[in-house]
Parts: structure tokens; sequence; C-alpha cells
């Protein structure tokens, strides 16, 4: 996981030891240059794969979303309006000509076009998601340092102890579980907090409890594991020997290789906190992408369930895109890579 | 690696907690099967009492029961889910592995991206396409789950690929499938082994996650994910009907998450501190308080003065052993000292106790006065101060002794910014000044760059620089260029001499290696076993007395050497701090040694011309004949 690895190397230079020659091209041209290509690709296989969904029903859609009661002119209706009744390559270019446009098709539920669905419900799921995110990166990265700094060389052994005994537990326990501990604590019991629903601060409250507190956990033991490696460094021991304030050790020398390794996983448990909204949304009853899908797939709402995959995939290769960057403005070597 | 996967509590939680599972998943559905499917419309939702331990659902089920008795299907599909993932994910990462540089490149890339799939999410578009229904659950979580196999895989082979053994069979001609099975297989098993525990576990909450949605089992099969389902429907009335399925998916995950942390353990103990293996035996024999046997004449204004210097460790309970024991030195401006040893003979943590680098549960004791500050007399801002602006230490490896995520400038800089309080632009100028001095070309450009963009001898520069930023009065070069090149060392010392003639800066310069002490010092102190044997001026260095001196002194090859006669080892090894022999802690290797060195350790005593040695046999009048004692040996005080 650590970044930090050198590769071991030899200075088989010359006694001059000449310069290596400058790049001809700035790193940061050709990484970036990189990473657009292969976000584009991963893209364009996004759009394919969402774009099969329909087609890969094996069988006629049109009798298995119609269902066996559905007249012949039913079935052959809901092959036209997926377009699965035309020639492979003019659904392929039908597909791309409309998604370049905006149009997503049309619900076959309440024949709303997906857009507006998707505008509908994008922004509940975006909130809860957004500020999981927040929080859980408030918490995790100055906490785990923290508590690297406080459990370093082996001292303060007890809080190590009940840390990482609290930690794995929580870190075990599923968005499931939490949200159904949390709203049985604070919603049922305590009653401070609305069991479900969407509306102000106060229903937000438990459904981004429930989706953080995993991720917080394990990127606090991360973070924590992480601190203690940096502090090992050598390169931590040469800023001691210059007897710098502790400000300055953190900040400058600990914190950046730290963020590293959590921004590495930062991608993983964006993953997390997305599928979490999907589960949370359902359990408290709230409005939003994952209802929405979840809906879909169950009334079998083949366009609804196409644009809400694409839209949740684009999210989360983006944000890997945006992780990407971060991790190489924050160490250099990932350019070159 | 078996004895040690139990000897960790989570490794032994781990596997009880398995078999507990197993046992239930296998038994329960014939034992408790009839009292699960009992349907009792009258009793429905009831909350827990004696006869139903979690209560019953709306149809009058014992949830309790019928938590048992869903293990199986809940497990059967999770070890399904992962059996896919293995099947579809090793030989899809262990094959793009092994593809050609730049096809790799691409696949490996294009499979970080679909680790960041949540699983979820794959597992509901197979629901989509198929019917939702366990068959797609299994499959849709499976294939989700194999992109991280497929990583694990990949990593495993990319690291394993370039071993000998595997360009061997290449050269030999076996085929990639055969490869991959014979070769490549066994050796990350154990890795795998891990990585599937992991992935039940996280299959378990993935697919309790779909049933949940009601995208996975479907009634009437029942698993703890659709129990969960029927729970939640329930919650204001029995909300156990809810946390119990909960509580034994989060168990479940739980116990297979400890199993697989038990084996990663026990086939990686050294990544895994404090799993056993922290009961220090008590045998060790423990060092008295430090004796003052030193009879030491501090130079007159020194720039370094150590004085009884310690450095212990705990070992076992309540005990410490010494590593470093009594250990005096001094320092005039200008002077360079060696400080020659084998390792573990304590060098290295003698300079780190000097510059107060030595970490918990290490503990320093003795005086150590820099430039006339006695640093444990002062306050700690004191310390910060003094070490800060006239000591530096310059680092064995100069590979990890940068931060390869700070400029070079800024790391040039902090130190004066911090100390002298230097604007940015000053300090900016003197770090070009230095780096110029350390013949660097092109200053201006190094600031600006990052250490990974230096070679190891730039690197040792920048660090040399590094140190002389405060114009310190004391250098101290740890093993300069021990990570270097045989030519790099040369530049390397010569900057070193350099600096200490331009600048009367005094160095300290540690190795293992006499030739380059001797070349390099005015004077040498030899250490062994944590003190210090000898200390003898660098030209004077024939005339050295200590029998462990001479061995060194034979082990350094010259021109004169004739190449058939071979080198001069010194037999056995040096002991540990823990079993550091009583009395000479040399005398079982050393093929001079009385009796009297096997009972009393000799102190450090000056001789006739001014060198100092602890040895019976060179201080002595009845030094036998022949033995390689040079020199007039006295039994003075020394005082």
């Amino acid at each position: 996981m650590s970044a930090m690895t050198e590769v071991s190397y030899s200075d088989g230079a010359a006694p001059s030891e000449p310069l290596r020659a400058p790049r001809a091209t700035n790193p940061w041209v050709a990484f970036v240059r990189r990473r657009i290509i292969s976000v584009v690709v991963i893209l364009l296989l996004l759009a394919t794969v969402t774009f099969s969904l329909v087609r890969l029903i094996p069988g006629d859609p049109g009798v298995i979303i119609g269902g066996t009661a559905s007249t012949r002119a039913e079935q052959m209706a809901i092959d036209h309006r997926l377009g699965v009744d035309r020639p492979f390559l003019t659904q392929y270019w039908t597909y791309w000509s409309n998604l370049l446009h905006g149009d997503l098709g049309r619900s076959f539920v309440t024949n709303d076009p997906v857009t507006t669905i998707l505008k509908q419900n994008a922004g509940a799921s975006l909130q809860v998601a957004g500020l999981a995110l927040l929080l859980v990166l408030a918490v995790s990265i100055p906490g785990g340092i923290a508590l690297g700094a406080l459990t370093r060389d082996r001292r303060h052994r007890h809080v190590e102890n009940w840390f990482t005994g609290i930690a794995s537990v929580v870190g075990a326990m599923p968005e499931l579980l939490v949200a159904t501990l949390l709203a049985y604590a604070f919603a049922l019991q305590l009653k401070v907090f609305p069991v479900g629903g969407t509306g102000g601060i106060n229903f937000l409250v438990l459904p981004v409890l429930a989706i953080s507190l995993r991720p917080i956990a394990i990127l606090l033991r991360l973070v924590r594991v992480e601190t203690l490696s940096a502090l090992a460094t050598d390169y931590v021991r040469t800023a001691r020997s210059k007897r710098l304030p502790a400000r300055t050790l953190y900040l400058r020398h600990v914190l950046p290789n730290v963020v590293t390794a959590a921004l590495t996983i930062g991608g993983l448990l964006f993953a997390d906190l997305i599928a979490g909204t999907v589960i949370v949304e359902t359990i408290f009853a709230r409005r939003g992408l994952g209802t929405t899908l979840v809906n879909a797939v169950l009334s079998r709402d083949y366009p609804v369930i196409q644009g809400m995959v694409l839209v949740l995939g684009v999210a989360v290769v983006f944000a890997n895109a945006i992780v990407d960057f971060l991790l190489a403005s924050l160490d250099p070597r990932q350019v070159s890579r | 690696m078996i004895k040690s996967f139990f000897r960790n509590a989570n490794g032994i939680a781990g596997s009880i907690g398995v078999l507990l599972i197993a046992a239930v998943s296998i038994f329960a559905p014939s034992i408790w099967g009839k009292k699960a499917h009992t349907i009792n419309v009258v009793n429905g939702d009831k909350g827990p009492s004696g006869a139903h331990w979690l209560g019953t659902d709306r149809l009058g089920h014992d949830i309790f029961y019928q938590l048992l008795v869903s293990t199986r299907l809940t497990m059967e599909m999770a070890l399904g889910a992962t059996g896919i993932a293995i099947l579809v994910g090793i030989p899809l990462g262990a094959g793009a592995a092994l593809l050609p540089e730049r096809v790799r490149m691409i696949a490996l890339r294009a499979l970080d991206t679909l680790i960041a799939f949540p699983g979820l999410l794959i597992a509901i578009v197979f629901a989509a396409v198929l019917d939702p229904g366990k068959f797609s659950a299994v499959l849709g979580v499976g294939i989700g789950l194999s992109f991280s196999f497929a990583r694990v895989a990949s990593s495993l082979t990319l690291a394993i690929r370039d071993r000998e053994f595997i360009s061997a069979a290449r050269v030999v001609g076996v085929g990639r499938t055969r490869l991959m099975v014979r070769h490549v297989l066994p050796n990350i098993a154990d890795s795998l082994a891990i990585a599937t525990t992991v992935s039940i576990a996280a299959a378990i909450v993935t697919m309790a996650g779909l049933s949940f949605l009601g995208l996975g089992v479907q009634l009437p099969s029942v698993d703890w994910g659709r129990m969960l389902t029927t729970g939640v429907q329930s919650f204001y009335l029995t909300p156990f009907a809810a946390l119990g399925p909960g509580i034994a998916i989060a168990l479940a995950a739980l116990v297979f998450g400890f199993f697989g942390e038990g084996l990663a353990r026990a086939a990686n103990p050294v990544l895994w501190p404090g799993s056993g293996g922290d009961d220090d035996s008590a045998t060790a024999t423990a060092d008295g308080p430090p004796t003052v046997d030193d009879p030491y004449e501090p130079v007159e204004d020194g720039v370094l003065d150590v004085r009884d210097l310690t450095v212990s460790f705990p070992s076992g309970r309540k005990r410490r052993q010494q590593v470093v024991r009594g250990v005096s030195l001094d320092l005039a401006p200008g002077e360079t000292l060696g400080i020659v040893g084998e390792s573990g003979s304590g060098k290295s943590l003698t300079a780190l106790a000097i510059a107060q680098l030595v970490a918990h549960p290490g503990v320093v004791e003795g005086r150590i006065t820099v430039n006339g500050t006695e640093l444990q007399r002062v306050p700690l801002k004191e310390v910060d101060r003094t070490l800060g602006t006239s000591l530096a230490v310059v680092f064995q490896d100069p590979m990890s002794s940068l931060n390869p995520a700070v400029k070079i400038r800024n790391q040039l800089i902090e130190g004066v910014r911090r100390h002298r309080g230097l604007s940015r632009a000053e300090a900016v100028l003197a770090a070009r000044r230095r780096l110029g001095e350390v013949n660097l070309p092109t200053p201006e450009r190094q600031l600006e760059r990052y250490p990974h963009e230096l070679s190891g001898g730039q690197r040792q520069r920048v660090l040399i620089a590094m140190g002389l930023m405060n114009e310190p009065n004391v250098l101290i070069a740890d093993e300069p260029t021990t990570a270097l090149d045989v030519t790099v060392q040369a530049q390397i010392m010569d900057l070193l001499a350099g600096i200490n003639a331009e600048h009367n800066t005094a160095v300290v310069l540690i190795s293992h290696n006499l030739g380059l002490i001797s070349q390099n010092c005015d004077r040498v102190l030899v250490m062994y076993a944590g003190r210090v044997v000898e200390e003898v001026a660098a030209d004077r260095l024939t005339e050295a007395e200590h029998p462990y001196t001479r061995a060194l002194l034979g082990a350094v090859p010259d021109m004169a050497h004739s190449r058939e006669q071979p080198l001069v080892s010194i037999p056995g090894q040096m002991p540990d701090a823990r079993s550091t022999p009583v009395g000479c802690a040399y005398h079982p290797r050393c093929p001079l040694a009385v009796p009297r060195c096997a009972e009393q350790r000799p102190p450090l005593q000056l001789n006739a011309v001014g060198h100092r040695v602890a040895c019976w046999v060179a201080n002595s009048d009845e030094a036998p004949a022949g033995a390689a004692t040079v020199g007039t040996a006295t039994s003075g005080d020394g005082a």
C-alpha cells in the first residue's frame, strides 16, 4: 500500500555525475494526457456496457418486461421503445446520438424523461454522499495523525489496544447494521432524530452517520499506521535532526505522505459511500438515485436503470480521476508513472 | 506459520467463529428446520420472549431459529460468489501481469478503475439483466469481487515475475498457462488465502445488501439480508427482528475478517508487531549503573564533549539493556574524529544519542555538551536552538533520508528559517550557495527539484549541503558513503575533507571501514560491544595495542598485501547487547586472552604514547612474548 517504497538505485554515474537530461516535455503534460485518455476510454466502455444492458436480457425483452399476460402488440411496442427491434449498429448509433444530445429516454412507468428523474433525485443522494465524504476525511485524517502521534514508538499502549479493538469491530459493521442500530438508538429509543424520510438537516444526520462510520474506522486505522511508518522513516529523522517545531514536522513532513496513502484508498471509499447511499436510502425511506435505481430494477424500468447506472458510474470514474490528480500533486513521483 | 497463526488472538477467535458458522450451516436446517418454518399468524410481530428469543415476524416465524437455519443459504451464496471471484479474477490478474509491457499498463489501469466500482452496483446491474434471484446475486457479487482478486494476483505475479526461477522456466520454454499453474500460483498461494477470507466477508455483506434491497434472494427462500428486509418493515413494533440478522451479518463478516488477519499475521509476522514473540526472556545480564572508569580530560574550548554516555532499551519486564555503555569523547574545533566498529558496536547509536534522536523507549544518560551548552541542563527550546545551529547529521542512506514529497529547496531552507530567522529570499540565496559548495551544478535548478529526480550521489551532496546550512561547528557523518558507488564514495569523502578545511567544521565520521577512517581522520575511536576499547591518533594506527584493533587492521587490504595471502578475518561474532560476556567483551574472540579477561572488565587507560586502550594484556607489564603489543604498556591511572 505504501507508495514510499523506493527502487534500489545504483549510482553508476561517471565521476562528474552528469545531471539527467531535462525532459523534452513537461511531465505534467504527459501525465494529464495519459489520464484523460484513460478516462475517455473508460467512459466509452461504461456507456457501451449501459447500452448492452437491454441487449443482454436473455430472450425477448418485450416478453420478459411485459410479462406473459401482455399481448404480442404490447410486447412489440416495448421492443420498439427499447429499440431492440432495429439492427444492432443502428441501435448503437441512435444510443450515442441520443446520449450526446442529453436524451436518456423516458421511464416505462411514469413516462417522465430519465433526465428529469435524475435531476429530481441526484441532489438528495449527492447531499448524503458528499456530506459523508467530508465527514470521513475531516475525522480520519487529523484523527489518525493525532492517534499516530500519541501511540508513536509504542507509547500509550492501552490507547492503541482500545482503538484497534473498536476500530476493527466498527470497520466490520455493514451500513445495514449501523443504520438499524442508529435508527434503534436515536430514532426509536431517544427519539432525537426522525426514523426516515426526506426533509431538513435532521433527516440527514442518521443516513450520513450510517454510511460514514465504517469508512471512518477503516481510514482512521490506515492513517494511524501510515503516520507511524512516516514517523519511522529516515526522512523524518533527517527533519528531526534539524530541530524543527512539531507543527512543521507534522504538517510538512508527515501529512503529505499520510494523505497520499489515505487518498489511494479514498477512491475505494467513495465507491463504498455510493453503495452505502443506495442501502441507506432504502432503510431510511429517502428519495434518491439509490431508491430510484432499486425501484427501477424491481419494475424492470430499463431506461431508468440505464440512466442511473450511467450516472453512478460516471461519478465513480470522475472521483477516481480527481483522486489521481490530487495524488500526483502531493507526491511528485506519481507524475512520472 | 501454523504455530504463529494460533498464537494471535484474532487467529484463534477467527478460527473458532469459522468452525461455528460451518457447524451451524451444516446442521441447523435438519435440526431446527421445522421450528423455523412453523407459521403462527396469531403470534406474529411479537418482541423477544422465553419461547422466541428474538421474537417473531409478521407470519409468526421464530426469528432466532430462522436466523440459524438461513445461515446455510447465506454462506452458500457467499462462498459461491467468492468461488466465482477466484475463478474469474485470478486468471484475469495473473494473465494481465504476464502480458507484454504496453498492453499490461492499459490492462492494469482498467483493472484499477473496475475495482473502484461498488460491488453492489455491479450486482444490481446483474439483477437487472437476469431475473433478480440467487443466481444473478451470486454471479453479480462474484464478478464484482473478482476485480480485487485480479489486482492481488497481478501485483503478486508482477513481484515474482522477474525472479530467477520464472525467467529460468521461460528460457526452458515453459508455456504461459503452465508457467502460471506450476510456477506462479504456488508462490502467491498464501496471499490469495488471505484475500479469500477477506472476500468471503465482503461477499456476506454485499449479498445481504442485495437481498435487503429485494434484488437478491426471493421469498420463500430466506437469507440474512432478506430477513433484515422483513425486520426493517416492522421496525417500530419489533426492532429485534431487524437487529438480529443485522448483528449476524456483522459478526460473520468480523469472524472472516479476523480469520484473514490471523492468516496475514502468520504469513508475515514482521509486518504485524505485537503478535506474540514479545515475551523477552529475562535472561539478560543487566548492567549496573554506569561506572565511571574513564579518566577523561576535556579539551579546552571543545565543540563537543560527551561524558559517560549510555543508551539503554527495555528488555523484558522492568529491565533495561545498555547498548551504549559509558562512552566519552571530545572534539576540538576543526578536528576530525573517526568512530569505527562492527555493526552492533553502538557507534551509530552513539551518534543518534548525541543528536538527541534516540526514539522512545530508548533512554539516553550521560552528559552531552555542544558548543559550551550542556544539553541536559537547559530548557528544551535551548536544546533545539543549540542542536539546530551547532550540530548537523548526515545519515547513511541518501535515498531514504530526503522527504520524497518536499522540494529540495524547502528541505534546505527550513532549518535556517527556523533557527536563524532568515527571510525566505535570504534562505534560498544561502541554499544556492551551499549547493554550489558541494559541487552540484546549476544550483538554482536543483532547488526546484524533488529528491527522486536526483541520483544517490547528488542526494548525499544535498544532505551535506543541508547540514551546512546553519554553519554548524560539528558535522556527524554516519556511514555517509556506504550506500554509494565506489567512485562517488571518494568524491563525498573529498567533499567532507574540503568542508572541514574551509569552514573549520569538526567532523565525526562513523564507519565500519577502518581504512576509510584512517585516511580521513585525525583521531580514531574503536568501539566494541557498546564501549570504546581504544583511542589512537590516525597516523599512529599501526601502533594500536588492542587485539581487536589489530584484528581490524589485519582485515584492511593494502597495496603491499600479497594476493596469495588471505585477508585476516576475525573469528566469532560480536556479542549482542543481551549476552555480553563478563569481563572484557572481546575475550571469547581474543587470541591473547588471559584468565583475568574473563573476570574483570579492563578500564580505558592512557599509555605512554598517549593512546588510550582497554585491555589487560596491552596494559600489563607481563605481556606475553610475541603479542601484538607495540609501545610500552603502563598501568598508570592516566589521570
